[in-house]
């Protein structure tokens, strides 16, 4: 199942500057394993080895993975994830 | 409108995000305006920093913002505090005011001002922008959730690059600030506005809105938290400890 992945700028310069991604997988750290063989290097942005790094928000739809099942989130057809990072400027 | 003139509300950061916020209260009959700001306006500024003219630059950016809200509305009453917020005073410092607009461009200043507002009981809405892209996110008084339920601790430079180095598109922070002000000027009017972070992406004009929720372990608002004072060694990183 392919789902579609919105990619925040400060990671657009790992997916050659696009916005949105598609990558195939059941669940959110699935999804994550095909981002990184498609876009090698955006796993070590998002994962540390305690899971979801702590300046990354990782969402299915409008809800963090952090209050559903984190990586182990299962998806259905339609879901959108998107990603989050902390920024500081203005 | 009299809530709004009574308020009392101090700008962290007097930049991209602080002058178009600081426009729009006063624009909104906000008269009451705190600027803390460290800065000295730069040419590379003018172009997001719309209170700020060639003129201004080597300027306090406190002094030049503080001459263009005067100039727009006589008899503002406005002060000023020209250095960074600094965890010595913080907590005393965001006591004098109602409400607090967060729009620094280091996450030691953005941490520090979570915590002094939670710890002073004051609501705080942080705003960020670099690039393309912009958040905000209101914190009521109630404090929960906070800044820290969504980042948790203070970040190291390089694992999140900020305005300085990546650039920041000068139209992403007038939108920004935008839901920043009406943030604050719908917490004095008694609604509850926390909980919502609000991004905004600038290349696909995407506004969206995301629930956020309150972790029980956040050190800062959890069950048991763990920051019950402003210690300053927590708020030190490479990017501001040389």
């Amino acid at each position: 199942m392919e789902t579609i992945v919105r990619i925040p700028t400060p990671l657009r310069t790992l997916t050659g500057g696009a916005d949105e991604v598609t990558a195939s997988g059941g669940t959110v750290g699935d999804v994550i394993e095909d981002l990184e063989r498609r876009h090698p290097g955006i796993r070590d942005r998002l994962l540390d080895d305690k899971g979801v790094r702590r300046f990354v928000n990782i969402y299915v739809g409008e809800e963090d993975v952090r209050f559903l099942d984190g990586l182990k989130t299962a998806l259905k057809a339609g879901d959108q994830i998107s990603i989050v990072p902390a920024i500081a400027g203005g | 409108m009299s809530r709004r003139r009574e308020a009392r509300i101090l700008l962290v950061g007097v930049g991209g995000l602080g002058c178009p916020a600081a426009m729009a209260l006063v624009q909104a009959g906000v008269t009451r305006l705190g600027l803390c700001d460290d800065d000295e306006v730069e040419r590379t500024n003018l172009h997001r920093q719309i209170l700020f003219a060639e003129a201004d630059v080597g300027t306090p950016k406190v002094e030049a913002a503080a001459r263009a809200l005067r100039a727009m509305t006589p008899g503002l009453e406005l002060s000023l505090h020209r250095g960074r917020l600094l965890p010595d005073d913080a907590v005393a410092l965001v006591r004098e005011y109602d409400v607090v607009l967060e729009g620094s461009d280091n996450f030691p200043t953005k941490f520090l001002a979570a915590d002094a507002c939670m710890l002073a009981g004051v609501p705080v809405i942080h705003a960020s922008a670099v690039r393309w892209v912009g958040t905000a996110l209101a914190v009521g008084a109630h404090g929960r959730p906070c800044y820290r339920c969504l980042f948790e601790d203070v970040l190291l430079a390089e694992d999140a690059p900020g305005c300085a180095e990546a650039g920041v598109m000068g139209p992403v922070v007038g939108v920004i600030a935008a839901a920043q002000v009406d943030r604050a000027l719908a917490l004095l009017d008694g609604r509850e506005v926390g909980g919502v972070l609000v991004t905004f992406d600038g290349r696909t004009g995407a506004l969206r809105r995301r629930a956020v929720s309150a972790r029980r372990d956040c050190a800062l608002c959890g069950d048991a938290p763990r920051i019950r004072c402003i210690e300053a060694e927590a708020y030190l990183s490479p990017a501001c400890a040389g």
